[in-house]
């Protein structure tokens, strides 16, 4: 049976008010534009519930006329797919527009609650307002972003408190089959619920992993653990000149994260990703990567070096922290490369200033000026990871610096380490009004995630694009079982069918 | 963005231009959710860059802009929310000011509408004649009922009580040794508005070490008038202001041009854009906000410090026009005063010149938005650095609004600011002068 359209909007706005459905010319465009090599997609419409129960009715008449519905909650998803449907004709749920409170704060347990539309720069303001006792981890993205959308994608930050997912704590999911699942302890059949946002892991199955990446449910609530806000931040910053340097960084930070002297993760970037946000190239146009000589003016330019490494300690003044800066620096230094620059002059730079902000908490728009690197406006982002092993790394660097070369693109990246681990933050920035360099995005995109799976590497958040190739990448197991897991709880396939691959 | 305009029009350089700017879009949309008129009605074309593919459809084609188009950009705020967030820095400003005068030029608005426009945009820049403008609405307000709704919506915006004080030319000396020679900005609507608000500004400045001209031949921006689409105007209020200052600057030296009506500092700021001379420029570049150039003195240590806690709100043309967001805070601070955020800052209060004249229910929502958000706050006094907010906010809050200048002058020696007159205050707190550390006695911290 077919997806009958009209049948659908015209219950959705008998149920739910006639502002609840937006058709129009203009919207339609708009919501299927995004920043990928492979095309816009335009939606067959855009719906706006406003309660879980309204998502329920959206559900159930999807299920009744097999329509296929794309959820989004706020922010850009830029790189990513924007707010482009995983094929043209879903019909998008907008779940920002109207689903935007915060449901609750508990300050003495620290914690929020939020619904989908909540952004960023809500929570922080609301956290600020109440005293400014604690603080949300944010990314380094849109404050206009929010933590459910990025958690459920499973983003980050840069905080003790980065793992989104991770430091999330209790769902409320509207599943395909239009039923209400609440998760951790708050699947508890009680009215009273004392620790949906405080435990997961009380009884049975932990359920939540199921809705990150994947489109069996449509996450309508959901909690975030808040980290007491220190206060004062001492960040620290280190430049290496060379580009093999990296190896070296990654065996400096391994230890300060494995012992977790230092609470931050590492944000450790190359001169790009972070000279970029302050102009476009100057080489634009040749056809060829940036020069040496190019990448070398910018780095003098900026004061930066080939690798930038960026950490910062918490504590109840500057003074308590100068030792642990003194330790770090002594460590970094002995490497007679490292540059130090510290937390006063890096609050004067801009690209380092953004660093900052996000091992405070702070909501901040500078890094989103590499985004104009290149004209037109296309951006993908591609996101393997490395163990922290700095041999390895620098393997890994080769390999796309190379594969960046030989499609011509920039190579443009921040690893974000951790103890063990370090997710490599690539981002191509191309002209997507020039379909000859879209086409070279694709293949240098594609170039990569194969390389980097015939060494055994997966890539974390993907951009739309490449979702079926990604899922095409896992063992036939993963994929009967995400299957199994689709037909039990989206018999229809109407939430999202393609995200993330599963159909 | 793509564009497709022909040599001809491109041969005009205000097309020329805008081509330039609409190139630079390329529709990411994080302008989208910073912009309060997309996030009260999400319609695409209530948002930056619809507006912007408006603007572009609207000049490639020439001619009558269709009503549509001119709607949507009617209800633009200039609030430059959008450029604050925007990640290529589209130049929205110039291109949205190049498209309200081409509709201005070429589209025929209603003759109510036509007629309201020419009466603000003749009024409001002349204090004296806005002053008997604004008495003769209070006689017609009991009569309101049978007006049209735009002119009641109007009339409904007039203050209950205004304290004019309009000021000739004049030289006010420093106090003590002279540090600069600065000239005020007098303004316009401010002046039969709020006269309060020049007079603290000129004993601060005094206080600080600095002749205050008021110089002969300056007056209004010509801020309102261009956010109108009446750019002719405007231009003419420019000059007169540019060769004003460049004369006095001449004769005797200026330091630097003060403002303390926001909106029209940011509009100063961009004088070389708008006349394209060097007279201009120069003049462009001695402008700065009164908390600009009080945070480069030093406030004087205040002699009887207030701890009152003080919801600052951050005009737009302030915070996103002229990114000036730090100093009123340092300042506020530096006098005593606990400075708290309002939520959702980013976002305007639904003024914005004439704005809340000419889209009276687009405003309220605004307002009515802005004033949750202050209450939510809990302050024991508001404050701002921009008449044009200062009214809209009173008229939400059902309470008086002050200006920063205002405080910081009664911190530092000056009155009680007469809006707070009889108002009940709390007792002040402990007076904090340092810059607020967040959660110093938070658990383990």
């Amino acid at each position: 049976m077919s997806a009958n359209f009209d049948a659908f909007f015209n219950e959705i706005q008998a149920k739910l008010g006639p502002d609840a459905v937006n058709r129009s010319d203009e919207t339609l465009t708009r919501y299927g534009e995004n920043t990928m090599p492979g095309g816009d997609r335009r939606p067959a419409g855009v719906v706006y519930p406003a309660s879980t129960a309204e998502v329920q009715t959206i559900v159930r008449a999807a299920n009744a006329h097999k329509v296929p519905l794309y959820p989004v909650s706020t922010g850009n998803n830029i790189g990513l797919g924007s707010r482009s449907a995983s094929t043209a004709g879903q019909v998008i749920v907008d779940l920002g527009r109207k689903m935007n409170r915060i449901l609750e704060i508990n300050d003495r347990l620290a914690y929020c609650v939020v619904e989908p539309g909540v952004t960023y720069q809500a929570i922080t303001d609301e956290l600020m307002r109440r005293g400014g006792q604690l603080m949300l981890d944010v990314t380094s993205g849109p404050p206009q972003g929010g933590p459910l959308g990025n958690a459920l994608d499973k983003g980050a930050g840069y905080t003790p408190y980065f793992d989104h997912f991770g430091f999330a704590c209790g769902m409320e999911v509207v599943l395909g089959n239009g039923e209400v699942l609440r998760t951790g302890d708050g699947s508890i059949d009680s009215e009273h619920l004392v620790n949906w946002h405080t435990s997961k892991y009380s009884f049975g199955p932990i359920l939540d992993g199921l809705f990150t990446q994947s489109n069996y449910g449509i996450v309508t609530r959901m909690g975030f653990w808040l980290m007491p806000r220190p206060p004062a931040v001492q960040s620290f910053h280190f430049t290496f000149p060379d580009d093999d340097d990296l190896e070296e960084v990654i065996e400096l930070c391994r230890p300060l994260k494995m012992s977790n002297f230092v609470p931050t993760l590492f944000r450790v970037a190359n001169d790009l990703y972070l000279t970029a946000s302050e102009g476009q190239s100057k080489e634009y146009g040749s056809g060829k990567s940036l020069s040496d000589a190019g990448r070398r003016a910018l780095r003098e330019h900026f004061g930066l070096g080939a690798w930038n490494v960026s950490g910062a300690f918490y504590g109840p003044n500057e003074a308590a922290m100068a030792p642990m800066i003194q330790r770090v620096r002594d460590h970094f230094m002995k490497s007679g490369k490292a540059r130090y620059i510290d937390h006063e002059q890096a609050e004067s730079i801009p690209t380092l200033q953004v660093a900052i902000n996000a091992f405070s908490g702070t909501p901040s728009l500078g890094e989103l000026g590499l985004l104009k690197w290149r004209p037109g406006g296309g951006n993908i982002w591609f996101t393997p990871g490395t163990p922290m092993d700095g041999k390895i790394a620098n393997e890994f660097q080769h390999l796309c610096r190379k594969i960046y070369d030989d499609h011509g693109f920039d190579y443009t990246v921040m690893n974000v380490c951790g103890a063990r681990f370090a997710r490599g933050l690539h981002v191509i920035t191309f002209n997507r009004e020039d379909a000859g360099e879209s086409k070279r995005a694709d293949a240098c995109y594609r170039a990569m995630a194969k390389a980097f799976a015939d060494r055994g590497v997966f890539v974390g958040r993907a951009p739309l694009d490449y979702h079926d190739m990604h899922f095409a990448q896992t063992m036939p197991g993963f994929q009967q079982a995400c299957t199994a897991i689709k037909q039990a709880l989206d018999p229809n396939g109407v939430i999202a069918p393609g995200r993330y691959g599963i159909a | 963005m793509r564009t497709n305009f022909t040599a001809a029009q491109l041969a005009d350089p205000a097309i020329a231009e805008a081509d330039q700017i609409l190139q630079t879009c390329v529709h990411y949309g994080f302008c989208t959710n910073a912009c309060p008129t997309y996030v009260l009605t999400r319609d695409e074309n209530d948002s930056p860059r619809g507006r912007i593919d408006l603007i572009r459809g609207m000049l490639e084609a020439g001619g009558t802009p269709p009503a549509k188009t001119v709607h949507h950009l009617d209800r633009c705020l200039s609030c430059l929310s959008c450029m604050t967030t925007c990640a290529v820095k589209v130049d929205y400003v110039h291109l949205i000011d190049r498209a309200r005068t081409y509709i201005e030029q070429h589209y025929r608005r209603p003759v109510a509408d036509r007629a309201m426009r020419a009466l603000l945009a003749f009024v409001l820049p002349r204090p004296r004649l806005f002053q008997a403008a604004m008495q003769a609405g209070r006689l017609a307000q009991p009569f309101a009922p049978a007006l049209p709704k735009r002119l009641r919506a109007m009339l409904s915006m007039i203050p209950a009580q205004a304290s004019p004080d309009i000021l000739a030319p004049d030289t006010y000396p420093a106090e003590g040794a002279r540090k600069k020679r600065v000239a005020l900005l007098a303004g316009c609507a401010q002046q039969a508005l709020n006269g309060n608000i020049n007079a603290a500004t000129i004993r601060l400045l005094q206080r600080h070490g600095c002749d205050v001209v008021i110089a002969n031949g300056s007056g209004c921006c010509g801020s309102l008038p261009l956010h109108m689409g009446r750019e002719h105007e405007a231009k003419g209020f420019a000059q007169a202001n540019v060769d004003a200052w460049s004369r006095d600057a001449a004769e005797h030296g200026l330091d630097a041009i003060v403002v303390n009506a926001s909106g029209c500092g940011t509009t100063m700021k961009d004088y070389g854009h708008l006349l394209h001379t060097d007279k201009a420029k120069s003049v462009g570049a001695l402008t700065c906000d009164i908390t600009e150039l009080l945070n480069h003195i030093g406030l004087m240590t205040p002699p009887n410090p207030r701890g009152y806690r003080v919801a600052y709100h951050d005009p737009c043309s302030m915070q996103h026009g002229q990114k000036v967001i730090d100093e009123p805070r340092a300042l506020l601070r530096a006098a005593g005063f606990q400075v708290v955020d309002v939520p959702e800052r980013h976002f305007c209060c639904g003024s914005a010149g004439t704005y809340n004249l000419l889209q009276p229910e687009m405003a309220e929502a605004l307002g009515q938005r802005k004033a949750a958000h202050i209450e939510s706050t809990a302050p024991d006094i508001v404050a701002t650095g921009n008449i044009g907010c200062m009214t809209q906010l009173g008229r939400y809050l059902g309470k008086p609004v002050v200006h920063t200048v205002e405080l910081l002058d009664w911190a530092t020696g000056g009155p009680l600011p007469p809006a707070l007159e009889g108002v009940p205050l709390p007792e002040p707190s402990v007076v904090q002068t340092q810059a607020a550390q967040p959660a110093a006695d938070a658990g383990f911290w």
